[in-house]
C-alpha cells in the first residue's frame, strides 16, 4: 500500500527536495547545499598542484569522515569505482610516458620518468578523490533531488533536462536491449561467439535507431504539453543557519588542505 | 467552453517520402462530443491527432481550434486548448517523479505554485491516483498506472479537448475497464483514436472511420459497427460484443 501525504500543508509538499532535507542521514543540510559543497570539494581537488600529497591526504581524510557520518554500501561503492577506474586509467595512462627528469626505464623512444610517475600519481589520486565525492553524493541523494538541487544552483536547464531524460530512459533502454536479447535467445542464439558478437552489434545498432525514434516521440510529447525549450522550475531554497555553516566548513576545509602543503 | 471546438477543412498531409497520410479531411467536432476515430494500421489516425495539437502543421487545408487558426503564432494557445495523450506512455512520461511529470504542462502554462498544487491534485484524483504515487518514478509503474499518469499530465493543463491515441493499448482488462469508466466521467470534449471497437461502442455516439488517409464514414457508432461488410472492406472487424454476443454477458 502506498503511503499518503498531506497535500495541503505546503505548495511543494511532494517535492522530494523537502523530504530529503529532513532525512536524518542528510544531516538536515539542504540538498542544494550538499551538492554545492561536493562541487567545491571537487574543484579544490582539481586545482591541487601535482605532487601536493599532503593536500590529497587531508582531502582523503575529510572524505573518510563524511563516509563515516553518512555510511554507504562499501561493496557498491567499490564496484562503481572499479568500473569508473577503467575509464580513468585509459584516459591518463599516457602521462606515465611523458618527458621529465630522472629516467627510471627506457625502451627506444618510450621512457618512464620520476616526473611522469609524480604527474600520473597526482592526476590519478585527484580523479579517484573526485570520483569518491561524486559517488558519495549520488549514492546518498535520490536522483530527482539531485536534479532539483542542480536547478536551484542555476545549472543550465537544458543540461538538467538532458540528465533527467538520461536517468528516466536509461532503464528503459536496458530493458529494450534485454528484450531483444531474449528474443534472440528464444530463437536459439547459441551459435559461435563470432555470430553472437555480430548479433549483439546489430542489436546495438537497432537500439540506436530506436533511441533516435523515441527521442523524437518524447520531444513531440513535450511540445504537446507546451514545452518551449526550457524546463520551468519554481523551486527555490532559503538558506538556514546549518546550511551556511556546512558551506563555511567546506570552504575552510578546502583552504586548509591547500595551505597544509606550505605549512608542513 | 468554445461551442465549435475543432473545425477542419480539406486537410491533406504527405510524409517526406511522398506517402499520402491524410487526404482531404473535413469535419467539425463540437464541445462536449465524444468521438471515436477508427481505422486500420497506417490509416492516418496518429498523424491526424498530431495535427490537432500543432505537432504537425497542415500542408494543405485549414484547421481551427476554438477560435485559433492553426498557425505557429497560436501554438501555445492551441496546445493549452487541445491535450494529446500519446499511445505509448513511455514516450510521454520523462520526468523523474510522477508529480514532476504531471506538473510539467501546467508549469509551461505559467501556473503559479498554489494553483499548480490544486490542479495536479485534481488531475491525480480524476485518474484515481493515490497521493502516494506523487514521488514514484514513472518508469517503475505498471502499464495501466503509466497510462493514468500520462492522462493526468494532460488533464492538469485543463484542456477543452482531450485527444487519446490508442488509450486501451497495453492495458489488462481491469485497467481497461477503469480507463473506460474514467473517460465516461470526464466532462470535456474527447477524440479517441482506437482499434478497440468495443471501447468505441461503449464510449462514443459518433465514429469517424479513416482508411488510407480519407474519411470513409462519419456518423453513428452503432450503425457503422453493425456493418460487417463495410468494416471488412476497411480492414476492420465488428466489436466482439456484436460479432460474438455470447462474449457480452453483462
Amino acid at each position: 500500500m502506498l503511503h499518503s501525504h498531506d497535500h495541503h500543508s505546503h505548495h511543494y509538499a511532494h517535492s522530494p527536495i523537502q523530504q530529503a532535507a529532513s532525512t536524518p542521514l542528510s544531516l538536515n543540510v539542504a540538498p542544494a547545499i550538499q551538492v554545492l559543497c561536493a562541487l567545491i570539494m571537487v574543484l579544490a581537488i582539481g586545482v591541487t598542484p601535482n605532487g601536493h600529497w599532503i593536500t590529497g591526504l587531508i582531502y582523503g581524510m575529510g572524505i573518510a569522515i563524511v563516509l563515516f557520518i553518512r555510511p554507504v554500501n562499501l561493496t557498491k561503492l567499490a564496484q562503481r569505482l572499479a568500473v569508473e577506474s577503467v575509464f580513468v586509467i585509459v584516459a591518463v595512462i599516457g602521462l606515465l610516458f611523458r618527458d621529465g627528469e630522472g629516467v627510471l626505464w627506457q625502451w627506444g623512444g618510450l621512457k618512464i620518468t620520476v616526473t611522469g610517475l609524480v604527474v600520473l600519481g597526482s592526476v590519478m589520486g585527484k580523479l579517484w578523490l573526485s570520483l569518491l565525492v561524486m559517488n558519495l553524493l549520488t549514492m546518498t541523494m535520490p536522483i530527482p533531488v539531485l536534479l532539483q538541487s542542480l536547478s536551484i544552483l542555476k545549472i543550465p536547464p537544458l543540461l538538467i533536462a538532458i540528465l533527467a531524460s538520461m536517468h528516466r530512459y536509461l532503464e528503459l533502454l536496458i530493458d529494450e536491449f534485454m528484450t531483444m536479447r531474449r528474443a534472440a535467445i528464444a530463437r536459439n542464439l547459441v551459435a559461435g561467439k563470432r555470430w553472437q558478437r555480430l548479433v549483439v552489434g546489430n542489436m546495438i545498432g537497432s537500439l540506436f535507431i530506436r533511441t533516435y525514434d523515441r527521442g523524437d516521440r518524447i520531444h513531440q510529447a513535450m511540445l504537446s504539453r507546451g514545452y518551449q525549450g526550457v524546463i520551468v522550475n519554481q523551486t527555490s531554497v532559503r538558506l538556514r543557519r546549518r546550511d551556511r555553516l556546512a558551506l563555511l566548513i567546506t570552504i575552510l576545509f578546502v583552504i586548509f588542505g591547500q595551505l597544509a602543503f606550505y605549512l608542513v | 467552453m468554445h461551442h465549435n471546438a475543432i473545425s477542419i477543412q480539406h486537410l491533406s498531409y504527405h510524409y517526406p517520402d511522398k506517402t499520402q497520410a491524410l487526404d482531404n479531411i473535413s469535419l467539425n467536432i463540437h464541445a462536449g462530443d465524444r468521438v471515436a476515430l477508427i481505422g486500420a494500421n497506417g490509416s492516418g489516425k496518429s498523424t491526424f491527432l498530431q495535427h490537432l495539437n500543432g505537432i504537425l502543421l497542415p500542408q494543405i487545408g485549414e484547421i481551427t481550434i476554438g477560435e485559433y487558426p492553426m498557425e505557429p503564432k497560436f501554438l501555445k494557445q492551441i496546445r493549452d486548448f487541445v491535450g494529446l495523450v500519446f499511445q505509448n506512455p513511455d514516450d510521454q512520461l520523462f520526468m523523474s517523479t510522477v508529480w514532476e511529470d504531471i506538473s510539467f504542462g501546467p508549469l509551461n502554462q505559467g501556473i503559479q505554485p498554489q494553483e499548480l498544487q490544486v490542479r495536479c491534485q485534481q488531475a491525480m484524483n480524476a485518474m484515481g491516483l493515490d497521493p502516494g504515487y506523487a514521488d514514484r518514478n514513472p518508469g517503475h509503474l505498471s502499464g495501466g498506472e503509466k497510462k493514468r499518469v500520462a492522462i493526468a499530465g494532460v488533464l492538469a493543463m485543463q484542456p477543452q479537448v482531450i485527444t487519446l491515441d490508442e488509450p486501451s493499448a497495453q492495458l489488462d482488462p481491469r485497467s481497461r475497464r477503469q480507463l473506460i469508466d474514467l473517460l465516461k466521467t470526464l466532462p470535456i470534449t474527447q477524440l479517441i483514436a482506437t482499434h478497440d471497437l468495443d471501447l468505441a461502442l461503449e464510449l462514443c455516439h459518433r465514429t469517424i472511420v479513416l482508411s488510407r488517409g480519407q474519411i470513409v464514414y462519419d456518423g453513428r457508432t452503432e450503425e457503422v459497427l453493425y456493418n460487417t461488410a463495410f468494416l471488412h472492406e476497411h480492414a476492420l472487424e465488428p466489436p466482439l460484443s456484436y460479432s460474438r454476443p455470447y462474449c457480452d454477458r453483462s
